[in-house]
């Protein structure tokens, strides 16, 4: 069933990623990037393998981390479902078999979509630091969520309402998905919600670069606010995950300006662990 | 005392009085609960059953937040560490009601496992689960309905549902699904084989199967059928049926001593023999698992009401063991089975666990209860093949096992192989089923998938009897769960005959016992509603004025805004 579930989303993907290149992108930037795609790639390959590398680190440590999080891990579902309570249930109100279908083609498809296009779109700009940029902002979401996975044990909407969400609910209506999510997540990864970030950041860089792919800006947001929608039509996170998600969005945004292309990355480290040295008395008092 | 002397000085001055609301104002105020239970993904019915609970009791007037936890922690907070108020669950239950003794024997308050894991103890409980144990027949079924109504009167726990079991099977690839009980080894065993089908592939949903195949880890496992599959105990029982020998060849009771013949030649997956010293190792071992290394027993938390009926254990030569009981051969049958196992792998686990990570019971956790036990060494039918965490269990036949010795009629592993393959849901189980990628379900299906399930030729539904039953656990050692009057009036609080309806689509059976049909009282008979503890409400609503009188007229108080107050 994985593998059915795997093959329909490349398909799909693999459909949509031309159609929007030759959409947002244009012939222009694809025939430069022909010629550059070697030094672009150099001057990237750093930010490339630091993105990697916190893909590899989460795969694994997604396994790992709910028996880490048992140890030290806070229980907040009880305090979530009591801050909001049935919040979500309003997207319930324009719940429609239409709907339904949109929304979950959004989470799965979508989402997919939304952030694999701006990789390669990026890569057509003749100058790298958009393109490093968004890929530091998606190694900040995965690292910094993958910490708020191990602290926060949270269980979504769908696992504490099942009966409220059943006739929205992604794996009600398309139960084989969860082949392919529990490939990816664990039930208590809830909070902050990782669809949502990473959506706002893909949204975010679409803004920033809107006078470079004016027409990708609007798809974007539209997609973005679809995902964000989506995680709670379905039933599968809470408001509160998704306003996380948003913060967090925001975060690796700001982050990724300060990261990426003015120092390199050591020298930033080497700068900052002098300026927090300073900053520390004892420190100059053990002397 | 200094407060009691404190509230008698104060009592005579209003002014003095106001001091002390500042001082104590914490001593009495709204009563606040907190129902565990584990999530959707676990167990649909069980979340929503608290949900249930929930509306109810803030209705009249109760603080109430809910506690999910996954399959694992679910257990170790209610079994292991008693860290829960009330638990709404799904309850192994038992054919024979003896298993109330494990359930509720006050001996067994600070143990860890499902052993009294709701604290209780009253003496007059007490009497009537002893009474039954060593009653016999028509003794026995009189003792057993006085119990039972001593137990309704209580409520320690409140029982709410036996749901049915459907599972989906392959008809076309194995024959004789309807001979054994797929919840017991019997269900797995004797299976014909369609003509050049070698593997069984076993639909399962729960991944805790692939971590850990320790058959006394409780917060592993639910009823031990695949466990059971690995390991072989003295006697076998299909179901409801009766306790037949298993390893044992025959045994013959003698008042309430039993001698215990095994079976020839029979041995372990790593081929050392079955021997009279393992089966008398294994009742010395459940019993204390830390063989004596602690200064008291630290029995297992699985087995403890069947092994503590035996009093003493004694192994006579090779093939032959003698077992005495405390209890009536009919209660004592069911100390024969237990898993036995081998003592050459068990006797080094006696020794204490220390670090965190693991399980921690009250009794002193060893490596026994702590281990994940893989590979498992038994000397059941089926040996262990091999592992993908989380993703699947193989499981091959053991060619030596008795089963397949020409003049044992009994059922035998008939493939090769059996295959177990993780599903996310249940409704995803059956659909492999349908697709023709697995040949059954092993667990029951969900009630709402129930009615969703596709059939084509070559696919049955598979009915099973039910005894395993939906129950509110309180933990009775602290106020107000300690209050019986409490407890009554919460059961009133949730409408069983609505819970059927609504969240299990009319596939169980509101109950006010416990046990199976053959066993309840004409006294606790379900006709139309709670024949004990009657839904203050209707409809699955409860009704508020009637609800709030009820608790005060059992010497609870309300506030002016409506909310219960309790002193905690």
């Amino acid at each position: 069933m994985l593998a059915e579930v795997l093959i329909q989303l490349v398909v799909v993907v693999g459909i949509l990623l031309p159609v929007s290149i030759a959409l947002f992108v244009g012939r222009e930037r694809l025939v430069r990037t022909r010629s550059e795609w070697r030094t672009r790639l150099k001057t990237a390959a750093p930010t490339i393998a630091v993105l990697l590398v916190v893909l590899l680190i989460n795969r694994f440590a997604r396994q790992r981390a709910p028996r880490l999080s048992r140890e030290i891990g806070f229980h907040l579902t009880a305090s979530f479902y009591n801050i909001e309570g049935e919040f979500i249930l309003l997207f319930q109100s324009i719940a429609t078999p239409e709907t339904t279908a949109y929304f979950s083609s959004i989470y799965v498809y979508g989402y997919v979509f939304l952030i694999v296009f701006p990789v390669l779109a990026y890569f057509t700009l003749p100058d790298t630091r958009m393109f490093r940029r968004l890929l530091t902002a998606y190694a900040l979401n995965y690292v910094i969520g993958l910490v708020l996975y191990i602290f926060v044990i949270a269980y979504g909407p769908r696992n504490v309402m099942p009966a409220d969400v059943a006739a929205t609910m992604l794996f009600e209506n398309n139960p084989q998905y969860q082949y392919l999510t529990r490939e990816v997540n664990s039930n208590t990864n809830v909070f902050p919600s990782l669809h949502t970030s990473l959506s706002a950041t893909v949204a975010t860089f679409a803004a920033i670069t809107r006078s470079t792919f004016p027409k990708w800006f609007p798809v974007a947001v539209a997609l973005a606010a679809s995902v964000a929608i989506s995680t709670m039509f379905l039933g599968i996170h809470w408001g509160i995950d998704v306003v996380a998600g948003m913060l967090l969005a925001a975060l690796c945004v700001v982050l990724s300006d300060r990261l990426v292309g003015r120092w390199a990355v050591s020298e930033l480290l080497g700068e900052r662990l002098e300026r927090f040295e300073d900053r520390i008395p004892w420190l100059e008092r053990s002397e | 005392m200094l407060a009691t002397a404190a509230g008698l000085t104060v009592s005579s001055s209003g002014c003095l009085r106001r001091v002390r609301n500042i001082v104590r104002t914490d001593d009495i105020q709204q009563l606040s609960v907190t129902i565990t239970t584990v999530p959707a993904d676990a167990d649909r019915q069980a979340i929503r059953i608290a949900r249930h609970l929930e509306e109810n009791l803030r209705a009249v007037g109760i603080d109430v937040s809910l506690d999910l936890r996954s399959d694992i922690e679910f257990r170790r907070a209610v079994l292991y560490d008693h860290e829960f108020e009330i638990c709404v669950g799904h309850h192994p239950g038992g054919t024979d009601p003896d298993f109330l003794y494990e359930a509720l024997y006050s001996r067994y308050i600070d143990e860890s496992g499902w052993q009294n894991p709701f604290g209780f103890t009253d003496r007059n409980i007490d009497t009537h689960l002893v009474a039954q144990r060593t009653a016999e027949g028509d003794a026995r079924r009189k003792a057993v309905t006085a119990m039972l109504e001593a137990i309704a009167t209580e409520q320690p726990f409140v029982p709410l549902c036996v749901p049915e079991e459907h599972r989906v099977v392959r008809t076309d690839r194995f024959d004789g699904w309807d001979e054994g009980h797929p919840a017991t080894r019997h269900g797995y065993l004797g299976l014909e084989p369609a003509a050049g089908v070698d593997t069984l592939r076993l639909a399962h949903l729960d991944g805790r199967l692939t971590e850990n195949c320790n058959p006394i880890a409780t917060d592993y496992r639910d009823r031990g059928t695949i466990t059971d599959l690995l390991y072989d105990s003295l006697a076998t029982k299909n179901g409801d049926g009766p306790i037949e020998p298993w390893l044992a060849e025959s045994w013959a009771w003698n008042d309430r001593t039993v001698d215990i013949t095994l079976r020839d030649g029979c041995e372990f997956h790593d081929g050392e023999p079955v021997t009279a010293d393992d089966v008398e190792f294994t009742y010395r071992f459940l019993q204390d698992t830390s063989l004596g290394n602690h200064g008291t027993p630290s029995p297992a938390p699985l087995y403890r009401g069947q092994v503590d009926a035996v009093e003493s254990v004694e192994s006579r030569t090779d093939h032959r063991v003698e077992l005495s009981v405390e209890t009536s051969p009919a209660v004592g049958a069911r100390a024969l089975l237990v898993p036995i196992l081998p003592a050459h792998h068990w006797r080094d686990r006696a020794v204490d666990v220390v670090g965190p990570g693991g399980p921690s019971v009250a009794q002193g956790t060893t490596e026994a209860v702590a281990t994940n036990n893989i590979p498992p060494i038994g000397s059941g039918p089926f040996q262990f093949g091999g592992r993908t965490e989380g993703a699947q269990l193989v499981l091959e036949r053991f060619d030596d096992h008795f089963t397949r010795r020409p003049g044992v009629d009994l059922p035998a592993p008939t493939v090769d192989e059996c295959r177990i393959d993780i599903h996310p849901s249940g409704d995803t189980a059956a659909q492999v089923v349908a697709n023709g990628d697995a040949d059954a379900t092993s667990l029951p299906l969900g009630a709402a998938d129930i009615d969703g399930v596709e059939t084509p030729a070559g696919v049955a539904m598979r009915d099973a009897s039910p005894w395993t039953f939906y129950c509110l656990g309180f933990n009775t050692r602290d106020a107000p769960f300690s209050n019986y009057r409490f407890r009554r009036l919460l059961a009133q609080l949730v409408d069983k005959e609505w819970l059927v309806d609504e969240v299990f689509h009319g596939h169980a059976r509101p109950i006010a016992t416990p046990v199976t049909d053959d066993w309840v009282p004409e006294s606790l008979e379900w006709h139309g509603t709670d024949p004990e503890t009657p839904f203050l409400g209707s409809e699955g609503e409860v009704d508020v004025d009637a609800a709030k009188a009820a608790f005060e007229t059992a010497g609870f108080r309300y506030d002016d805004y409506g909310r219960l107050r309790v002193r905690q």
